[in-house]
């Protein structure tokens, strides 16, 4: 639907929102004037929206499952239209009961449609009431696309899913009444009454609805906060829909509930009951406990609740507060309602759960009654347990506090960001890094602590030095080893291992506990005995770190890195090595453990190499031993690849790294996907292009725990959300950034994974959920984090109980603007004060400036004026860029005439920015370059032509201007009165000042006129001379003048003042700027021709006319292009013969005169010696092969095809063409080549 | 061609755009592709084929994008368009030899060139009728070179390489169009002596049919195909070899 169709629904919704209704005081409730009927219905329609007011102000509790729906219904409905209009409202839909135009809503609602409405009706959403119905059900908006009254076209088929397989299928779906007859709500209604032997009074759903609010009231003075709760009324509606209430079950616990417990089975009862058994579901899900409302129809539940449930649970259980005391017990009702058979014991491993008292005081197949809810509740009421989850408020810092993965990595955050400040404290180091030759040789330490943790550990208690001794959480069998020193590791012992299975195979281990400051103290002596190696440095983890030493070794080599020379590589290695020895003594020195050193050409190779150096060693991968070393390794033994690669490669047949090499990149590419496909196939070869110290931007930032999460209601999940947003708050402002998108990970409790997890409150097997939003404006700020975050989870509508580990996660991260307003501003000045320096901008090799030249004419114009210094700062700069340019910035060019009120009324910044403008135009010139007495000339003009006359100068701009601007001017204007008078001049002829730097330019000598040597490459020499401009012709003898003698400003403001009253006595300006543009430079070119002629009497009327114009035109064009890159001359073509041949033509009738010339006694040998020769040129010198073998094939054909020649001289003349022949393919061999086909 | 006067990046451009055409040309001709999926053009005012496949097509241009790239560069010896077999054995190579293009450095790529002669005088740099001309004659050379060779078996895959002149740097870094060739194809990058020994068992082919050397201003190259010993079942021979490939490249064989 288009975003047109949209705007009138979303306008309506708006409407009706926004719609209140007070009293009945409004206009819409006087009577109604004779034939007023239009005003009429228009009250009418108010009015109903006034009933939907009221309605929906009642119903607030409801979840506002159709927020943003505005419906209509269409014809008969099941339920009818009474009901859809209430359950519609009440849940913060809005409502059309008349359709004025098909986009006035949302939805329509209908159940069947006339052919001639189903047609109008195509393109809009048309939905099943049944939509309506499930989604209050369902607590959130379904999709409406399942209910589709219309589908598209009876012939389309659809994708199903058929035990688990994608089919395509005929879409077949039952039309007209006789679906609605039998699936309809009403005829779910009856046959559940027959089914539960009800009594026969129905209760009609309108006066439930009418008992709603009532209900909904008194419940949530008790539970204030729960929004998602639901009406009685829908759980009677959504079950009766969906026929059976076991679904309900299977959906919301089913796991816990292996058997069909439908409760209508259940002991005969009065209507109630399907109020009732509804009602526990929903709050199980939902978490509520709601015993006072219901307290009726659970007295009855209780009464009627079979002897087998010791009714003295309730006092055993010790649960905090009366609140939950009561839900639990509401719950325990609820558990009784259901039939128990086939229970699975769960896996009790951990034996605090185990031994919790709560637990032992259940039975176990009561355990496996209970939902996750009652079991959370259960477990949480060891208060041991309950200090240790999620709903402990302390729990995130305690769990931040003791997660030693949390602590690793907050340490190595830390730790880059201690590396960066050294690093840039060290900048030149890093310069030098930056700098290094491409191709140079490299030497990367990659050095790691062995068993850093036992090793640390083990300091305090050194009698189990030679002992296998771990490090982990405690002894109990759950707990993970963390590291585990090496006599442990001979018996098997892994670090991750868990403890039970280490005891197995190591009885008499030693558990030895985290000693974090030690850690700490450990690893910053570490990184001091690292950084004082002076390489570049990587921090990996706080235990193993990578550095670049080739800076070092190199200097030790005595090369430069990539040329080799006698023993410098021996030198280098054994500096590598020697680094690497004494940063291992300095750590065993410094902490008291061994590191071991790997050492290799990259990071790779450093990585593999300290395999072979562990423990307690160091090992150098020499380059000549690299591919060996690799090539034995398993692929899983690669750095970055594990089962998952290491399977796929299997797949293809790799087992060992060299086998990868057998395979093309493309190959493992497709195997692979693109980088680790990449990745494999580098590293196969040894190469790794990672850099020391590159370390990628952080991308997101998250805040996860799933450890100890278990809920028993929904409160707990929102403040434990809250917290952890928090936490995502504090990180991200450490980070400094905000976020654009937010991430939600849930892990959900896998349907047949136990309630109690082999891991004490760990999360056991879980499936997992990620939700991500995109947040319009990037944040981190924690309440509106929390908030979505909320609505996210809600999202999924999973139960609390059933969460075992929940995330939040950032990403598309943006800087936070140190200061806001400020730093924006900052960037706008460095825009501004960025032509300051033109100095070095001279470096600048790329010419962003390219676009300038197409700037409209306007432009031009004025830049033409202010121009003719700039090409003389071009000429000075080394690389003739034409950067400076600008300089003015176009946006800032000063006009000629400043207006003293403009500028008094501009703010100081401006103005200053435009005097620095002023300023910079005189000092930008650098200064000592070959033509410097040129550059007093331009500059001058540069800023006359910039100034005003004195006489016009205002007293008021001067006073505003900064002192040292001020003086500026008045000193030009004092130093040059003549340079003033001059200027005033200029702007009359822009083309004249155009032609200056031109003259300047390295000039072609026009002696040979562009005639000479046409002889030898006729096809260039044809036009030649396109860019030979007429103006190059003028000044060569001015300029050569100029660099000897020392008074050229006066030679050349004379000249200047010669031409220009010549120019401007015959052209009038404004006649000149009205001319069309290029009549314009026709007259322009014209002139200059002119003036030429007088100036240096060199007549440019030989050149042709419109290569004058073009030209012209391209001056014009690009003011610029004056600027030619001059190439070296070509060396000169081999030639043959003393006749300089070298077209083919040529020499194939060199060839044949020749022969026919020699025709009777054959050839003389040095005449073959010389043709060989010159072929051979031309094959390897000259490049062009068809040429050689054209020649020769020539050759051969005039032979072959002159059939006077006796035998002898022809045999002679074969001779010839073999020697010719072998010539040409030996030159062939000399590049390279396969042979070529001669005959 | 623009044009205006003649820079370096438009004495790129005509190279590469006859580049682009001469792939399509030697496409249609060694049936690497179906011929009904090509169409009938003209270019250089001579008949050509063009592939219609958008992929091929793209695949083409950003071949011939990531050469132009080089070319610029200047560290280009020569392009190689080559045809393999299904096991990736080089068949056939077409070289275009663009060492002698003029190298210019990144900074005057835009700026007009002008070559003098030793006597100082100026020579064209690009003229363009000459230029077509040549390129004509390249591509009426190229299309009958078909009737030259032997034809290649069924389901050849082809590649676009670039061979470095000696003093250039492998073009890596990120983003990285380019891959080294398989070591056949390589040629040792030491400028030693013995350099002309050590170089890979398939550069240089076994036969070398001459195709044309264009001479237009400066613009310079020589054309000829080679053809391996998995072709023609010979002896071997040599380059610092680059091959293009990513990862969707090899889909471009058929």
């Amino acid at each position: 639907m288009g975003s047109r169709l949209e705007a009138k629904s979303t306008a309506v919704r708006k409407r009706i929102e926004g719609h209140e209704f007070n009293n009945e005081d409004g206009d819409e409730y006087e009577p109604s004037k004779f034939g007023g009927f239009p005003e009429y219905f228009r009250r009418k329609k108010i009015k109903l929206q006034n009933l939907d007011a009221e309605l929906r102000s009642k119903s607030g509790e409801n979840p506002p499952v159709f927020r943003g729906v505005v419906a209509h219904v269409n014809g008969y409905t099941q339920p009818s239209l009474n009901d859809l209009h209430a359950l519609i409202v009440g849940h913060g839909g809005g409502f059309i009961q008349y359709l004025d135009g098909k986009t006035m809503v949302t939805h329509i609602i209908a159940s069947n449609l006339t052919p001639k409405k189903a047609v109008e009706f195509r393109r809009y959403r048309l939905v099943k009431p049944a939509w309506v119905v499930d989604s209050v059900a369902a607590g959130k908006l379904l999709p409406w696309d399942n209910y589709r009254v219309l589908n598209e076209g009876v012939g389309q088929r659809v994708l199903g899913f058929d035990n688990g397989q994608v089919i395509s299928q005929v879409d077949r779906r039952v039309k007209g009444y006789h679906e609605q007859t039998e699936t309809s709500w009403y005829t779910n209604q009856l046959y559940q009454r027959e089914s539960s032997e009800a009594v026969s009074a129905q209760p009609s759903s309108s006066t439930m609805q009418v008992l709603t609010p009532d209900m909904d009231d008194e419940t949530f003075n008790d539970l204030p906060s729960l929004d998602s709760f639901e009406t009685p009324a829908k759980p009677s509606e959504g079950e009766a829909r969906q026929g059976s209430p076991n679904s309900h079950y299977s959906e919301d616990d089913h796991a816990l509930d292996p058997a069909p417990a439908t409760v209508l089975t259940s002991p005969p009862s009065r209507s109630a009951p399907v109020d009732v058994d509804a009602n526990p579901k929903r709050l199980m899900r939902e978490n509520i406990e709601l015993t006072e409302v219901i307290g009726a129809p659970h007295g009855l539940k209780r009464a009627r609740s079979s002897p087998s449930t010791s009714p003295n649970k309730r006092g055993k259980w010790i649960v905090p507060g009366p609140q939950k005391d009561q839900g639990t017990a509401s719950l325990e009702q609820n558990t009784k309602l259901r039939p128990r058979e086939g229970s699975q014991e769960p896996d009790y491993e951990m034996a605090i759960v185990k031994n919790s008292e709560a637990l032992r005081a259940v039975s176990p197949s009561r355990l496996a009654k209970m939902t996750a809810e009652e079991h959370n509740a259960l477990l949480l009421t060891d208060p041991r347990i309950r200090k240790s989850t999620v709903v402990n408020p302390d729990f995130l810092e305690q769990y931040y506090r003791e997660s030693r993965l949390h602590h690793l990595s907050t340490w190595k955050a830390d730790l880059k960001s201690q590396l960066q400040a050294l690093t840039a404290e060290k900048s030149s180091s890093q310069r030098a890094r930056q700098k290094r030759v491409p191709g140079a040789r490299r030497y990367i330490l990659h050095v790691d602590f062995d068993c850093f943790f036992a090793a640390v550990s083990l300091k305090k208690y050194p009698q189990y030095k030679d002992k296998p001794a771990v490090v982990a959480h405690g002894g109990g069998s759950g707990s993970e080893i963390a590291s585990c020193n090496y006599p442990a590791r001979e018996f098997g012992v892994r670090n991750g291992m868990w403890m039970k299975r280490a005891q197995e195979l190591c009885p008499d281990l030693k558990i030895l506990p985290y000693d974090f400051p030690g850690y700490e103290e450990a690893s910053r002596r570490f990184y001091d005995a690292i950084l004082s190696t002076g390489g570049v440095v990587q921090s990996v983890s706080i235990d193993e770190a990578l550095v670049d030493v080739s800076a070092a070794c190199i200097t030790a080599g005595g090369t430069d890195g990539v040329k080799r020379s006698e023993g410098s590589n021996y030198r280098e290695q054994a500096m590598a090595s020697e680094i690497a020895q004494q940063l291992r003594d300095q750590v065993l020195e410094r902490t008291g453990c061994v590191v071991s050193v790997g050492i290799g050409g990259n990071i790779l190779l450093a990585k593999i190499a300290l395999r072979k150096a562990k423990p307690a060693g160091q090992y150098h991968l020499k380059p000549e031993e690299v591919l060996e070393v690799i090539g034995k390794l398993e692929v899983q033994d690669l750095p970055g690849v594990a089962y998952s690669i290491g399977g796929k490669l299997e797949e293809i047949g790799v087992k060992l790294v060299k086998d990868i090499r057998d395979f093309s990149r493309e190959k493992l590419i497709n195997t692979l996907g693109p980088k680790t496909g990449e990745k494999i196939w580098d590293y196969a070869r040894g190469l790794d292009k990672t850099e020391v110290g590159e370390q990628g931007i952080r991308k997101s930032v998250s805040a996860e725990v799933n450890w100890g999460v278990r809920f028993e209601k929904h409160e707990q999940v929102e403040e434990f959300i809250a917290s952890l947003c928090a936490e995502l708050h504090k990180r991200l402002l450490k980070e400094g950034v905000k976020g654009g998108q937010l991430t939600m990970k849930i892990m959900r409790r896998a349907p047949d994974a136990p309630l109690d997890p082999p891991k004490h409150l760990g999360h056991g097997k879980c499936d997992t959920f990620n939700k991500s939003l995109i947040l319009g404006v990037a944040t981190n700020d924690s309440k509106t984090l929390m908030k979505e975050a909320m609505s996210l989870l809600k999202g999924f509508g999973f139960s609390p109980g059933e969460l075992r580990g929940i995330g939040v996660q950032m990403t598309k991260l943006e800087p936070l603007k140190p200061g806001t307003v400020e730093g924006s501003q900052k960037r706008l000045q460095f825009k501004v004060g960025e032509p300051s320096k033109p100095a070095t901008k001279h470096t600048v090799t790329e010419d962003p400036i390219q676009d300038d030249v197409q700037t409209p004419k306007k432009a031009t114009r004025i830049r033409d004026i202010v121009e003719p210094s700039i090409p003389a700062n071009l000429r000075n700069a080394e690389s003739p860029s034409r950067k400076p340019l600008n300089m003015l910035g176009t946006q800032f060019i000063l006009p000629t005439q400043v207006d003293p009120k403009v500028l008094a009324e501009l703010p100081e910044d401006i103005r200053l920015k435009l005097a620095r403008h002023i300023e910079l135009r005189a000092p930008a010139l650098p200064p000592g370059e070959s033509e410097g007495q040129r550059r007093p000339v331009s500059n001058a003009q540069s800023l006359a032509i910039t100034l005003p006359n004195y006489s016009q100068l205002d007293p008021n701009i001067l006073n505003a201007l900064p002192n040292d601007v001020r003086s500026e001017i008045l000193a030009f204007y004092q130093t040059s009165p003549r340079k003033a008078r001059a200027q005033s001049l200029l702007p009359q002829s822009p083309r004249k000042v155009r032609t200056i730097p031109l003259s300047k330019k390295p000039l072609t000598r026009k002696r040979g006129g562009g005639f000479f040597g046409r002889g030898r490459t006729a096809v260039r020499s044809s036009d030649n001379s396109t860019l030979t401009q007429s103006n190059f012709v003028a000044r060569p003898a001015l300029l050569r003048q100029s660099s000897h003698k020392s008074t050229i400003p006066d030679t050349d403001g004379e000249d200047h003042a010669k031409t220009e009253h010549g120019l401007s006595s015959e052209i009038d300006p404004e006649f000149l700027a009205a001319l069309p543009e290029d009549i314009r430079y026709e007259v322009l070119a014209d002139q200059r021709r002119e003036r030429l002629k007088r100036t240096s009497g060199i007549d440019i009327s030989l050149h042709q006319k419109p290569r004058a114009r073009r030209a012209a035109k391209n001056a014009a064009d690009s003011p610029t292009t004056e600027r030619l890159f001059r190439l070296p001359p070509r060396p000169a073509k081999p030639t043959f013969t003393a006749k300089k041949l070298a077209e083919l033509p040529e020499l194939r009738q060199a060839v044949k005169v020749w022969y026919e010339e020699f025709s009777d006694e054959g050839p003389y040998e040095e005449d073959v010696v010389a043709l060989v020769k010159y072929l051979m040129a031309v094959v390897v010198e000259e490049r062009d092969l068809s040429k050689a073998v054209s020649v020769v094939k020539w050759m051969g054909w005039v032979i072959d095809g002159d059939g006077r020649a006796d035998v002898g001289v022809r045999e002679k003349w074969e001779q010839a063409i073999v020697k010719v022949k072998h010539g040409v393919q030996q030159a062939v061999r000399e590049r390279g080549l396969g042979e070529v086909d001669l005959s | 061609m623009a044009d205006g006067p003649a820079t370096f990046t438009t004495l790129i451009t005509a190279f590469t755009t006859f580049l682009t055409v001469a792939i399509h040309t030697i496409l249609y001709e060694r049936s690497i592709y179906p011929r009904t999926s090509f169409l009938s053009a003209r270019k250089y005012n001579h008949a050509v084929r063009q592939s219609r496949h958008p992929k091929v097509c793209q695949w083409i241009a950003d071949a011939v994008a990531a050469v132009e790239s080089e070319l610029l560069k200047g560290t280009v010896g020569r392009v190689a368009v080559v045809i393999f077999d299904q096991s990736e054995k080089p068949l056939e190579r077409f070289m275009f030899d663009c060492s002698r293009l003029p190298v210019v450095p990144a900074g005057e790529w835009d700026t007009p060139l002008v070559r003098e002669s030793k006597n100082g005088e100026r020579t064209d740099i690009l003229p363009l009728v000459d230029l077509e001309e040549q390129l004509r004659a390249a591509m009426a050379k190229l299309t009958v070179c078909g009737t030259l060779l032997r034809p290649v078996p069924e389901n050849c895959s082809f590649t676009v390489a670039i061979e470095l002149k000696d003093e250039g740097d492998a073009p890596i870094g990120h983003p990285q169009p380019w891959v080294p060739v398989s070591p056949g194809l390589q040629k040792s990058v030491h400028k030693d002596a013995e350099s002309r020994g050590r170089t890979g068992e398939d550069v240089g082919g076994v036969r070398t049919t001459p195709l044309r050397n264009v001479e237009a201003g400066e613009m310079m190259f020589e054309m000829w195909i080679e053809e391996g010993k998995t072709k023609m079942r010979g002896p071997e021979k040599n380059g610092n070899v680059v091959k293009l490939g990513e990862g969707w490249r090899s889909s471009a064989s058929s």
